[in-house]
C-alpha cells in the first residue's frame, strides 16, 4: 500500500479512482501552482527573519534578501528583554484567550435561534443585526457609552464590544441551517431541549466552524490596536499590535520630521523587524493546531448513528 | 458519567447567559443618562517623602503627554520631577496615531485632567473650543520661574485674543535640520568640484549620470526635503516669505514654478531618482548609503545611521557635505522655522489650576530644568571645553525620554542643553555642527514664526500644505505639466488659501 | 445531509386560527423558551454597543463641535452631503472607488473559492496542510510592510520584475507612478496578502459535504471534474452566496487602508478613492460631522445593496441572510 493510498483512507472515503490523462496534468499543474504560490507568501517572511537577524548597516542600506547579513542576536535579545514589549505579549495572549472564548460562546448562542426557521421574527431581528455591520454611531457616542459603564481604561473593554460579531455569527448560522433536520428531531424524541440539543448535539457536529470562527475571532483580537488605542491609556493593560504600532509608528518619517527628539532615537529597522515577527509567530501557530479540526465527512456517522 | 458532565456544562452555560444578559441589561439601563456618569477619580494622595523643601499638602496633577514609546511611570525623570518638586502626577501618554481623537475624547469626557501638552493645532482647536483656562493671572502669581524662562515675544505665540492659554515650549532654538551630501570619492575620480550654484549643481549630476550610471540626486517624498537647499536658491524658502511688507505663502510665489521647472528637468533627464514621488526618508537613505545614489538631502539626525551604513558596504565612500547653494544674485540664503513646537495648557475643568501652575512653575526652577534636560553632572553628563556632552550608556537609558516631560523650557539655555542630545554619536554631531556653521549669517527666519494661532492659518494650514506637497510632486515628475500651475493655484486659493492669507497678513500688518 | 440549496422546510405551521402575532409568538415563546432564551444576551449585547450609541449618526445633518455636545450642536440640514457631492473632485473619487471595488470583486471575490478548491483536489495531506498555512502568511502583515514590499519587487532601480521585463527585452514599467497600471498593483497585492485568508471559509464549507455522495459519484462513473461540479461546488454554494452579499456591502469601501499607504500624488487620478480623499480633506480640522456624513452616504448605498442582493438571491437561488 502506498502512502498515497494511506493518507486517502483517513481523510476521505474516495477510493481509487482511474485517473485521466487530463485530470494528471491537472494535479501536476494544482502542485505546481501552489508550490509558487507557497513560494511568494513565505519569501517575504524569510526577508523579515533575515532582516531582524542582520546588522543594522546592511537592512538601512538595501542589502538584505533572503539571507542575513551580519548576522547578530542583539535584536532578540533587546526585544526579548524590553518589559514593554513582554507585559504586552501577555497582554494580548490573555486578551485571545479570554476573548475568543466569550465571543464563540455567545456568537454561537446568538447563531443557533437564528438558524431556525421556525422561530419568529426571524427576519426582522437578522435585519436588526445586520444594519449594525454597515451603520454605526461612530466614535464618541461609543466613547461615552464606554465612559459611563466605567469600562475605559479596564481589560474587558478590549473584547466586550467585539464579543458579538454578526458577520461571524452569519458564518455560523448558515452552517447550522445546512445541518440536518433529523439530528434535531430525533434528539427531540428523547426529550431534549433546545439548549441540550446545542451543546451535546449541534456543536459537537460544528467543530469545522466553530475552528474556524474560532480562528478568525484568535485573528481578530490578536490584530486589533484600535480599541487598545481609543479606550486605554494604562500602560499595564496595552496589548502588542498596539506597542508594535506605536513602535512602527513613531520611527516612520513622517512622525520624525516634527520631532527631531524622537528621531535621533528612532527604532532600528533590525529591532523592528524582530519586534513584528515576534508578535506575529504566536497567533500563526494557531492555524495548524487547528486544522486537524478540518475533517471531512464529520457529519457522516452521527446521521446514521 | 458523560450525562452529569453535560449537565454540568449545560448548568454553566445557563449560569454564564443570565450572569452576562444582566450585565448587560444593567449596563444598558445607566447609558441614557451620561450627565450622571461617575468620574474617575484623580490619583489622590500624594506622597511627599523627600520632597524639596515643601511642606504645603500637594494635590495629584494628572497631565496628557504627546505620543512617547515608554512607560511614564518607570521614567527617571518622572521620578525625578517628583521629588524636586514634591508634586505626584500621573502622565497619559497620547497614541501615535489618531492623537488628535484620542486628546479630544480624553479631554471632553470627565476625566479631571489638569495639564496637557499640545502641539499647534491641538493648542489652537482646544483653546478655540473653549477648553483651556487662560493663565495670565496665575502666570503674575505663581508663575515667576516661567516668566524668567521665556521670553515674551514667546507667549505671543499662545495668546489669543490678547489672553495667554498656555506656556509655549520653542525647543532647541534655530537649526537647520538638512544638506545635500555627496559622494566625495566619485566626485574626486570624476574630477568635479563642489557645486556652488544650481548650474553647477546641474552639470556635476549630468556628469554623474553619465559616467557612473546611479541615482545622480535622491529626495525623499515628503516636505521639507522636496523643497530643501535647491529651492532655496530659487527663493523658495519656509511656507512663509515677506513680499514688499507682506506675507506670501510659497504656493503663491513666482519662484515656485522657475523652482518646479528647474526640478522637472532634472527629472525628465533623470538626474533626479525618478521614483521620488514613492521615496521614503528610508528609502531614499536605503539608496544613498547603498552606493546606488550619489547625492541625498540629508537630514542630520539620520547621518548616523547612513554614513555609518554606508562606509560599512563600501569602505572607499568618502562623504562630504555642499555648502548652501548660491542663488542667481550671487547669494545662498536658507529658510528655518522658530515655531512654538508644544504648548502647556491648563484644562478649564480641571480642579487644581493654582496647583497645576505651581507644579508647571516649579519645573522652570533653573537647577531642577536643568536636571530634567540634562540629568545630574558627573553621573548623565559632563562638561567639556564648555560644552555638555552626555554619558553613556545611562544619558540613553534614563533620559532619552526626558524631552517629553519639560513642559516649557529656558529658551537661554535649553539650546546649549539640548546639544548634549546631538553629542551621543561623532558622525551625527559632526553633520549637525557643519549644517549649522554652513548656514550660519544666511539664515531667513519664517515670518510666521511667532504667529499667534490664527483661526484661518490653523483650520487649513495643514490640509492646504499637504495639498502643495502633492502637487509639486505632480509637477517635479511631470504628472502636470508646469502650464496647470496657475490653476492649481486657484483651486488652492480657493479651498481656503485665499482666506489663509489674508488672515495671515492682518496678523502681519496688526505687529508692525 | 444533501448538499443542497433548496430552502430547509419552511416553519411548520400550527393551525391555531384566530390569534394575533403577539399571540402566536407568546405561545411559540411558551412552549420553546429555551430557544428565545438563547437569543436575549446577544440581542441584548447589540441593542447595547451598537444601537445605544446610534445617536451619533445625527451629527450628520448638525454642525458638530465636540465640545458643544451632541444635543447642543445647531443642526444644519444636508450641508454635509451638499460639500461632498458638490466638491470638484467628488465624481472622479467616486469613478475609482466604484472601479476599484468592481474589479476587486469581480476578481477578487471568486479566487479563494478557486484556490480553495484547488486545495481540495491536493491528495497529499502534508503538502496540503504546509500550503495552507504557508498561504495564509501574508494576512498577518500590515499594509506599511506589504505596500514597501511591493514597490521594492516592482521598482525600476532594482526591482525584480523590471530586472525580469528587461532581460525578457522588454521596457520598464514605473508600476507605482504609471496611471495604467496602478489599479493592478492594487489589486494583485490585495489579492496576494487576502486570498490565502479567505480559503478558510470555504475549506470549512468543504467538511459539510457528504463524502457518500462522492462515492455515489464515482459508481456512476462521474470524474473529478463532474465530482467537482456537481458536488462539491454546489456543496459550498450557500456560503459563497453569504460571503457575496456580505461582500457587497463593502462595495464603497475600496480598500482604504491599502490605498493610503500605497499611493502617491502622481497617481492620484486613478487610485484616489472616498476614504483617501476624506482623509486629505479632514487633515487638521476635525471635522466629525462631515465624515459621518461620508460615512452615512456609504452605509446607505451599502445597505441598499445588501438588501438587493438578498432578495435576488432569495428569488433565484431560494436562500439569503434572512
Amino acid at each position: 500500500m502506498d502512502h498515497k493510498k494511506a493518507l486517502e483512507g483517513t481523510n476521505t472515503t474516495r477510493g481509487v479512482i482511474q485517473t485521466s490523462f487530463s485530470e494528471k496534468c491537472f494535479s501536476v499543474f494544482n502542485y505546481a501552482f501552489f508550490i509558487v504560490m507557497g513560494l511568494t507568501t513565505l519569501l517575504p517572511f524569510m526577508n523579515l527573519i533575515a532582516k531582524s537577524l542582520s546588522s543594522e548597516g546592511a537592512v538601512i542600506s538595501g542589502q538584505v534578501g533572503l539571507l542575513p547579513v551580519g548576522v547578530q542576536f542583539e535584536t532578540y535579545k533587546y526585544v526579548l528583554q524590553d518589559s514593554m514589549f513582554l507585559n504586552s505579549l501577555k497582554v494580548s495572549i490573555f486578551l485571545t484567550v479570554v476573548g475568543t472564548a466569550c465571543s464563540l460562546f455567545l456568537t454561537t448562542l446568538t447563531a443557533y435561534p437564528l438558524s431556525k426557521y421556525r422561530l419568529r421574527g426571524r427576519k426582522g431581528l437578522l435585519l436588526i443585526f445586520v444594519f449594525t455591520m454597515l451603520f454605526s454611531g461612530g466614535l464618541i457616542p461609543t466613547y461615552l457609552l464606554m465612559q459611563n459603564l466605567n469600562l475605559v481604561n479596564t481589560f474587558p473593554v478590549l473584547f466586550l464590544p467585539a464579543m458579538v460579531n454578526v458577520y461571524n455569527m452569519l458564518i455560523i448560522k448558515n452552517y447550522f441551517e445546512g445541518l440536518p433536520d433529523e439530528l434535531e428531531e430525533s434528539a427531540k424524541l428523547d426529550g431534549a431541549g433546545n439548549i441540550r440539543i446545542l451543546v451535546s448535539v449541534i456543536v459537537p457536529l460544528s467543530l469545522p466552524v466553530m475552528a474556524t470562527i474560532g480562528l478568525f475571532f484568535a485573528v481578530a483580537f490578536w490584530n486589533d490596536y484600535f480599541a487598545a488605542m481609543i479606550y486605554i491609556t494604562d500602560p499595564a493593560i496595552k496589548p502588542m499590535q498596539l506597542y508594535l504600532k506605536e513602535l512602527l509608528v513613531s520611527s516612520s518619517g513622517d512622525f520624525l520630521k516634527d520631532n527631531v527628539d524622537a528621531a535621533i532615537n528612532a527604532t532600528p529597522q533590525s529591532i523592528q523587524a524582530s519586534s513584528i515577527l515576534l508578535a506575529t509567530i504566536p497567533i500563526l501557530l494557531v492555524y495548524p493546531f487547528l486544522q486537524k479540526y478540518f475533517v471531512k465527512g464529520v457529519l457522516v456517522g452521527s446521521v446514521k448513528g | 458519567m458523560i450525562k452529569i458532565k453535560k449537565s454540568a456544562v449545560l448548568a454553566g452555560i445557563l449560569g454564564f447567559t443570565l450572569a452576562l444578559s444582566g450585565c448587560g441589561g444593567g449596563g444598558g439601563g445607566t447609558t441614557d443618562t451620561p450627565a450622571a456618569q461617575p468620574t474617575d477619580a484623580p490619583a489622590s494622595t500624594p506622597k511627599d517623602e523627600g520632597n524639596g523643601g515643601t511642606t504645603a499638602e500637594k494635590p495629584g496633577l494628572r497631565m496628557i503627554m504627546q505620543y512617547g514609546l515608554f512607560d511614564p511611570k518607570t521614567e527617571y525623570a518622572a521620578k525625578y520631577i517628583q521629588e524636586r518638586t514634591g508634586f505626584n502626577v500621573e502622565y497619559e501618554l497620547l497614541p501615535a496615531e489618531n492623537a488628535d481623537e484620542k486628546l479630544n475624547l480624553l479631554v471632553t469626557g470627565k476625566n479631571n485632567y489638569d495639564i496637557v501638552k499640545l502641539n499647534a493645532m491641538q493648542f489652537y482647536n482646544l483653546a478655540s473650543a473653549g477648553a483651556l483656562e487662560s493663565i495670565d493671572e496665575l502666570l503674575e502669581s505663581h508663575g515667576n520661574y516661567i516668566k524668567q524662562s521665556i521670553k515674551q515675544e514667546s507667549f505671543g505665540s499662545a495668546t489669543i485674543d490678547g489672553k495667554i492659554f498656555g506656556i509655549p515650549e520653542t525647543g532647541a532654538g534655530a537649526s537647520i535640520g538638512e544638506a545635500l551630501v555627496v559622494r566625495q570619492d566619485w566626485m574626486d575620480e570624476l574630477g568635479l568640484a563642489t557645486p556652488t550654484n544650481t548650474d553647477e549643481l546641474y552639470n556635476v549630476l549630468k556628469t554623474i549620470k553619465e559616467k557612473k550610471n546611479v541615482i545622480p540626486l535622491t529626495v525623499s517624498n515628503k516636505a521639507p526635503a522636496i523643497y530643501g537647499n535647491i529651492a532655496a536658491t530659487f527663493g523658495v524658502f519656509t511656507d512663509w516669505k515677506e513680499v514688499d511688507g507682506k506675507l506670501v505663502h510659497r504656493a503663491e510665489l513666482p519662484e515656485m514654478k522657475e523652482y518646479l521647472t528647474f526640478m522637472n528637468k532634472l527629472y525628465k533627464e533623470g538626474l533626479l531618482d525618478t521614483e521620488t514621488p514613492i521615496n521614503t526618508a528610508q528609502k531614499s537613505i536605503e539608496k544613498f548609503s547603498g552606493g546606488k545614489a550619489a547625492m541625498y538631502e540629508l537630514p542630520w539626525w539620520s547621518a548616523g545611521t547612513t554614513i555609518e551604513a554606508l562606509t560599512k558596504n563600501s569602505p572607499e565612500a568618502k562623504t562630504s557635505i555642499i555648502p548652501y547653494l548660491k542663488g542667481k544674485d550671487g547669494k545662498a540664503a536658507i529658510g528655518v522655522k522658530t515655531n512654538t513646537t508644544w504648548y502647556v495648557a491648563i484644562l478649564k475643568s480641571s480642579k487644581n489650576k493654582e496647583a497645576a501652575m505651581d507644579f508647571l512653575n516649579a519645573k522652570l526652577e533653573p537647577e531642577t530644568f536643568k536636571g530634567i534636560a540634562l540629568g545630574k553632572e558627573g553621573v548623565h553628563h559632563e562638561v567639556k571645553d564648555g560644552k555638555y556632552y552626555p554619558i553613556l550608556p545611562i544619558f540613553n537609558d534614563e533620559l532619552n525620554n526626558a524631552s517629553s516631560f519639560l513642559t516649557g523650557v529656558d529658551e537661554e539655555k535649553y539650546p546649549i542643553y539640548w546639544q548634549a542630545r546631538v553629542r551621543k554619536d561623532p558622525v551625527l554631531q559632526a553633520h549637525f555642527e557643519a549644517f549649522q556653521k554652513n548656514a550660519e549669517g544666511i539664515i531667513v527666519v519664517d515670518p510666521m514664526s511667532t504667529a499667534p494661532p490664527i483661526e484661518a492659518v490653523s483650520k487649513n494650514l495643514l490640509k492646504l500644505t499637504t495639498m502643495l506637497d502633492d502637487n509639486v510632486l505632480q509637477f517635479i515628475s511631470g504628472a502636470k505639466p508646469i502650464d496647470a500651475y496657475d490653476q492649481f493655484l486657484a483651486q488652492w486659493r480657493a479651498e481656503g488659501g485665499a482666506d489663509m492669507v489674508n488672515a495671515a497678513n492682518e496678523w502681519f500688518q496688526s505687529t508692525k | 445531509m444533501k448538499p443542497t440549496i433548496e430552502p430547509s422546510p419552511a416553519p411548520h405551521r400550527e393551525i391555531k386560527p384566530k390569534r394575533g402575532y403577539w399571540g402566536r409568538l407568546g405561545t411559540d415563546i411558551w412552549k420553546e423558551w429555551d430557544l428565545y432564551l438563547l437569543l436575549v444576551p446577544g440581542i441584548l449585547f447589540i441593542l447595547l454597543f451598537k444601537y445605544t450609541p446610534m445617536y451619533g449618526i445625527t451629527i450628520a445633518f448638525k454642525d458638530f463641535n465636540i465640545f458643544t455636545g451632541f444635543a447642543d450642536s445647531p443642526w444644519v440640514g444636508w450641508k454635509h452631503f451638499e460639500k461632498l457631492f458638490t466638491s470638484p473632485d467628488f465624481a472622479q473619487v467616486f469613478k475609482n472607488t466604484v472601479i476599484i471595488s468592481f474589479l476587486k470583486i469581480v476578481i477578487l471575490f471568486p479566487l479563494p473559492i478557486m484556490i480553495a478548491l484547488m486545495l481540495n483536489e491536493l491528495r497529499n495531506m502534508v503538502f496540503k496542510r504546509t500550503v495552507q498555512t504557508v498561504i495564509y502568511l501574508p494576512h498577518f502583515l500590515s499594509w506599511v510592510i506589504v505596500g514597501g514590499l511591493f514597490i521594492d519587487l516592482l521598482s525600476t532601480n532594482g526591482g525584480i520584475v523590471n530586472k525580469l521585463l528587461v532581460s525578457l527585452g522588454m521596457e520598464q514599467i514605473a508600476f507605482f507612478l504609471d496611471n495604467s497600471v496602478f489599479r493592478g498593483v492594487l489589486i494583485t497585492s490585495a489579492g496576494w496578502k487576502e486570498t490565502g485568508w479567505s480559503t478558510i471559509v470555504y475549506l470549512a464549507a468543504f467538511t459539510m459535504i457528504d463524502p457518500m455522495l462522492y462515492e455515489a459519484a464515482k459508481i456512476d462513473g462521474a470524474g473529478r471534474w463532474k465530482q467537482l461540479w456537481h458536488i462539491t461546488l454546489p456543496g459550498i454554494a450557500p456560503i459563497i452566496v453569504l460571503m457575496f452579499i456580505l461582500r457587497l456591502g463593502n462595495v464603497l469601501e475600496a480598500g482604504t487602508e491599502q490605498i493610503l499607504v500605497m499611493y502617491n500624488p502622481v497617481v492620484y487620478q486613478v487610485s484616489d478613492v472616498i476614504g483617501t480623499y476624506v482623509y486629505r480633506q479632514g487633515l487638521g480640522n476635525q471635522d466629525y460631522s462631515f465624515s459621518t456624513a461620508v460615512g452615512l452616504f456609504e452605509a446607505v448605498i451599502s445597505f441598499t445593496l445588501v438588501i438587493i442582493g438578498n432578495s435576488m438571491s432569495r428569488k433565484y437561488l431560494q436562500r439569503g441572510i434572512w
